[in-house]
């Protein structure tokens, strides 16, 4: 008898300290940006002396998400490019265009960040105010001298997407 | 209907994370290191581009200026889906105007006709 009692109390007392166990699961939430190329743009080639990102013109613009882990904590900046990174050897000036807007948003509200860009130069700062996923759209256009045609080869040009801490 | 399937969409992109550079903390803290008038701090960066293999570090002051430094790497060889810690060392004489340090991807040159897209992130010191 005392030796069921015993193991009883025994058992009762290894269960109690079964449920004492803790099991912790921890993370850390710190603000972070992303940058995510989806597209690389596509120069295409309409006139002997255009390349451009236009769809129309044979193109295909660059996208690029951004991915905000904790609102208002970042800027984003996108050069886009006024010269070629690699291309056949051009004796005549190169007029540049280009610009970014922002295309999808994962929250509504994002759509502001197009209204309150800041331009200068080639370059396009947005603000981050809110976490979430914005894709912007970065078009370029590249004219060779005047209305010359450009040399055979394959060119390339830069577009740079930063996210500086506010 | 279409914004609400648009921030679905978004949200599934989000959670899944893919492709991505990224680099924290946001503002990393300078502490005295191990050599004497020295100063570290660590931040951690994560290569999810499938298309970058290479970050190069770079520490600037609140003018975008070069400020000299010190780390293992200058340029980090990170392959995709992969994550590193690296130490950044500044001298003292700098800890005051030291502002950003940032890592920029390094891309091949292209043998298509393409704009390539360079990413760069920087953390702000925290004073």
């Amino acid at each position: 008898m005392k030796i069921k009692t015993l193991t009883v109390i025994g058992l009762m007392l290894s269960a109690g300290s079964a449920l004492a166990i803790d099991s912790p699961i921890s993370g850390t939430v710190q603000p972070k940006c992303s940058i995510w190329t989806e597209t690389s743009g596509v120069y295409g080639h309409p006139l002997p002396y255009k390349l451009s990102t236009t769809p129309a013109d044979g193109g295909v613009k660059a996208s690029i998400r951004v991915d905000i882990a904790q609102a208002d904590y970042y800027k984003t900046k996108f050069t886009h490019p006024n010269s070629f990174s690699s291309s056949p050897t051009l004796t005549d000036s190169v007029a540049w265009t280009g610009s970014t807007v922002v295309g999808a948003v994962s929250v509504a509200a994002m759509s502001a960040y197009e209204a309150a860009k800041v331009t200068y130069n080639n370059v396009t700062e947005f603000d981050m105010t809110l976490a979430g996923s914005t894709w912007f759209t970065v078009s370029s256009t590249a004219s060779y001298g005047s209305t010359k045609s450009l040399p055979a080869g394959n060119y390339t040009a830069m577009i740079v997407a930063e996210c500086v801490a506010k | 209907m279409c914004s609400k399937i648009t921030i679905v969409i978004g949200f599934v992109l989000w959670a899944l994370n893919v492709q991505a550079h990224e680099m924290t903390p946001a503002y990393p803290k300078l502490r005295p290191s191990y050599i004497k008038n020295v100063y570290i701090t660590e931040l951690k960066i994560f290569n999810r581009r499938t298309d970058v293999e290479y970050y190069s570090i770079d520490v600037f002051d609140n003018k975008w200026k070069p400020v000299a430094f010190a780390s293992p790497n200058k340029v980090i060889r990170l392959k995709t889906n992969k994550y590193k810690t690296f130490e950044v060392y500044i001298r003292s004489i700098d800890v005051d105007k030291i502002t950003y340090i940032c890592t920029t991807s390094k891309l091949f040159k292209s043998k298509e006709q393409v704009t390539l897209v360079s990413s760069r992130i920087c953390s702000k010191i925290k004073k």
